[in-house]
């Protein structure tokens, strides 16, 4: 080994480039878990569990609303129907989700940034869906298509997020109709990370596979995954035409799909762990089940969204034990059903990213992170129950993502990572900060934390005494002032926007 | 669950302010047989169906709607209180329209098009019957003409329309847009809510009021229809 601080580094310049740059900066598609899993269900609860929901969808059924396609699948394939209800048959959707991958590709237009969902790993999204973003400079306020913009720039920059998102936020000043194909093109151009596609109407599920297709190939775009995108059960045990008809698109042009059960218990489910489970696994076996119907073989998502209600006022709550526990438990049953997992995030109410914000969102990427998300949306950027799409809170959690990716790795266990030579050399009563084995170590040896302060009380004072919110404010500008967009190739550019003008035009701005 | 209190005892046997003051418990505890029961034995003691309503309706709903906002009652608890006033309400509504006494009021209540987030419609649909409104609920993913054609059917005073995306929140303005044109807007107070919206908004398509919440859209309700009959009276 070399002996330290004998070699010529380079000096200052070097060592400052070095030190700026965060360990987080190197180039990462997902995180491989090197931990165990946190079951809180053993086997009996779980086959109890997986029994009960069986019971709801031979019983009760879910509705496929408006949807007579997907019912005619269903009646193919040995479901009863009656109305617009299906009641699969004890094991059918098991049975139907053997064709579906156990983890996939998703590929990126920038390869080294194709990622894997599924197995021992996990994928980091930021967060989705807000009408509002806020900053500490111009308060809370509608997104327009510049908030979005920001976000996939903020998300392409911080390494520890691995995919682009989605709706990142949503640009309300762009017509409604529209708006799909700047989110889109948005996502292409300033990022090379995969990214999410739309799903508010199933003309602009297909507008977003033609997007994908003029970037990777028509080919390639039919046997390959470039676009995962979010599926959300109208919860309880109902499928509406809008998410049916996404889901659709998605499935035959073999793209990837997230069945989301996104419950609110209390109100979108019974109040219980256990029951809200059972329900979770029924929706989510009939809605995957369906991609599978559509078209054999397409990847697929498990995914949950675990909130409760505020019983005082019917307002989702974030951070709290319960939810926490059904993430869990999903993540076990996913788990055992052999299908990639999609659920946390940095959830919380709060409305402003203070300490209410900090200890929800802990408390859900915590959670997530023992329980083996495959694929976690709303990592960086929720407030006030996805209302918001914060600034500041993106940096803060971005941190955190970081954090979780060190945490997940696990304990090395080389010959380094047992440190007995360390051991050895300093002995009782010395300290080890001038060891062998501390100066080789040192830089990586812990995580550095790109936002937390934990300097002397004087010396914070004297650089301004900033808060955590007034600091992430001068990281995320810092980031944007810094972004370079990731070269894309002209005739491919020019083509999507050629693509984006004829479609626009091809109809009336709408508002709905 | 609370502690069980004595309970037996007779209606009919307490009188007039002891039966009144026994009812505003009975909301508060959500029970609809007895609030029917006591109902009847004040009308059958001679009280006018009005004065049934705001002593002890109203004055009820209106002790449960002051504990649900200050976080003492549950939703679960002021849905079976709504439930209880409804019970109420429906024995006076015959008598209220044979006196010419005008009910409290009425709302046509529904997500727009392409929105199914019914979840915060239901709790404003909840507090407006407990304010002693009858709410129509047409659902969710109403068009304007099945907006059209519910206010033409049930006569309204307040058409509520709410939204919780921002893909199907300019249809509001689409609906009310629709409204003037056909001459009908002055017709009705139009009250719109959900998360994504803001007071702004609300002013910008043309309502009458934004709501916040549950709570806030039954008392603005309650203000705008008295304002409406005392500019009409
Ligand atoms: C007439 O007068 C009035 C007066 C007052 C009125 C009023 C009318 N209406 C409401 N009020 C007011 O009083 C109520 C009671 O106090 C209040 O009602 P609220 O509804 O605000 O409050 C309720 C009591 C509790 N709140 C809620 O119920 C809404 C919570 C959130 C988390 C939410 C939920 C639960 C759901 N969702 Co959706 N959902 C979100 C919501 C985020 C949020 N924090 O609001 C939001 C609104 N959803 C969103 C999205 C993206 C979507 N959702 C979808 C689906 C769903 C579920 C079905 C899973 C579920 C709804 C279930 C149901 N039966 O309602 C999809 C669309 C479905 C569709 N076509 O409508 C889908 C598109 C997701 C997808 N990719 O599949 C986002 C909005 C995006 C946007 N562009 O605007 C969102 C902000 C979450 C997010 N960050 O993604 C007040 O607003």
């Amino acid at each position: 080994m070399d002996k330290p601080g004998r070699r010529r580094s380079g000096g200052r310049s070097s060592r400052v480039a070095a030190r700026q740059a965060s360990a987080a900066d190197a180039l990462v598609t997902h995180i491989d878990r090197g931990i165990p899993y946190f079951d809180v269900l053993n086997e009996e609860a779980l086959a109890l569990i997986e029994h009960n929901a069986e019971t709801v969808l031979e019983e009760i059924g879910i509705d496929f609303k408006d949807a007579p396609d997907a019912l005619a699948l269903w009646r193919n394939a040995g479901a009863v129907i009656e109305g617009e209800r299906v009641r699969p048959p004890r094991g059918l959707c098991r049975e139907l989700l053997k064709t579906a991958p156990k983890e996939f590709t998703q590929h990126a237009r920038n390869p080294a940034r194709s990622t894997i969902i599924g197995g021992d790993r996990t994928v980091l999204a930021p967060a989705y869906g807000s009408p509002f973003v806020r900053d500490l400079d111009r308060g809370r306020r509608y997104a327009t298509i510049e908030d979005f913009r920001n976000f996939v720039k903020l998300t392409y920059i911080n390494q520890g997020l691995h995919h682009s998102g989605g709706t990142v936020c949503e640009p309300v000043d762009l017509p409604v109709n529209k708006r799909h194909f700047d989110m889109v093109y948005s996502h292409i151009k300033y990022s090379d990370k995969p990214f999410m596609g739309s799903v508010t109407h199933p003309e602009r599920a297909q507008d977003t596979v033609d997007m994908a297709k003029i970037v990777f190939g028509d080919a390639f775009v039919q046997d390959h995954c470039v676009t995962t995108s979010l599926i959300n059960v109208n919860s309880p045990m109902t499928f509406d035409a809008t998410m049916l008809g996404s889901a659709r698109v998605y499935a035959e042009n073999n793209q990837a799909t997230i069945i989301s059960p996104f419950i609110l218990a209390g109100a979108m489910s019974p109040v219980t762990v256990a029951g809200t489970l059972t329900q979770i696994l029924a929706e989510a076996l009939a809605g995957m089940a369906y991609t599978q119907l559509v078209r054999p073989g397409a990847p697929v998502i498990f995914g949950t969204f675990a909130s409760a209600i505020s019983m005082q006022s019917g307002a989702p709550t974030f951070g709290t034990p319960e939810p926490s526990l059904v993430l869990l438990g999903a993540a076990s049953l996913a788990r055992r059903l052999g299908i990639p997992f999609r659920s946390g995030g940095g959830l919380c109410a709060s409305k402003v990213a203070d300490a209410q914000a900090a200890y929800e969102s802990a408390n859900t990427l915590q959670a997530a992170a023992f329980a083996g998300v495959n694929f976690m949306l709303h990592t960086a950027g929720w407030l006030e129950g996805g209302l918001v799409m914060s600034y500041e809170k993106f940096v803060m959690d971005a941190d955190q993502a970081n954090m979780i990716a060190v945490f997940l790795k696990g304990i090395d266990l080389s010959e380094n990572g047992q440190a007995m030579d360390a051991l050895r050399e300093i002995g009782p009563g010395a300290h080890f900060l001038g060891a062998t084995h501390t100066q080789n170590n040192f830089e990586k040896a812990f995580y550095r934390s790109t936002m937390a302060d934990n300097n002397s009380f004087e010396q914070w004072q004297e650089d301004g005494a900033l808060d955590a919110e007034k600091r992430a404010n001068m990281r995320w500008k810092a980031q944007l002032n810094d972004y370079e967009a990731p070269p894309l190739d002209v005739a491919i550019d020019e083509a999507l926007l050629e693509f984006m003008a004829r479609r626009k035009s091809a109809s009336a701005d709408q508002d709905y | 669950m609370t502690e069980a209190f004595d309970d037996d005892f007779n209606l009919s046997e307490l009188d007039d302010q002891e039966l009144v003051t026994q009812m505003h418990d009975d909301l508060y505890d959500g029970l609809k047989d007895e609030i029917v029961e006591g109902t009847e034995i004040l009308l059958d003691r001679g009280w006018g169906a009005e004065k049934v309503l705001n002593e002890a309706l109203v004055g009820g709903m209106q002790i449960v709607g002051v504990d649900f906002r200050d976080g003492i009652l549950f939703v679960p608890e002021v849905l079976l209180a709504a439930n209880a006033m409804k019970g109420g309400m429906g024995v006076l509504k015959p008598l209220l329209a044979e006196t010419g006494v005008k009910p409290i009021g009425k709302m046509v209540i529904g997500t727009v098009k392409g929105d199914i987030h019914d979840i915060g419609k239901n709790l404003v649909g909840m507090m407006m019957e407990g304010a002693g409104f009858e709410v129509i609920d047409i659902g969710i993913n109403n068009s304007v003409d099945e907006y059209l054609a519910a206010l033409e059917e049930h006569q309204p005073d307040i058409l509520g329309l709410s939204a919780l995306l921002t893909t199907t929140m300019p249809y509001m303005k689409v609906v009310i847009d629709e409204l003037v044109k056909r001459n009908l807007r002055s017709q009705y107070i139009v009250m719109v809510g959900g998360a994504p919206l803001n007071e702004e908004f609300g002013a910008a398509v043309g309502a009458d009021a934004y709501c916040r919440d549950a709570a806030e859209a039954a008392a603005q309700a309650t203000r705008l229809i008295e304002a409406r009959r005392s500019a009409n009276a």
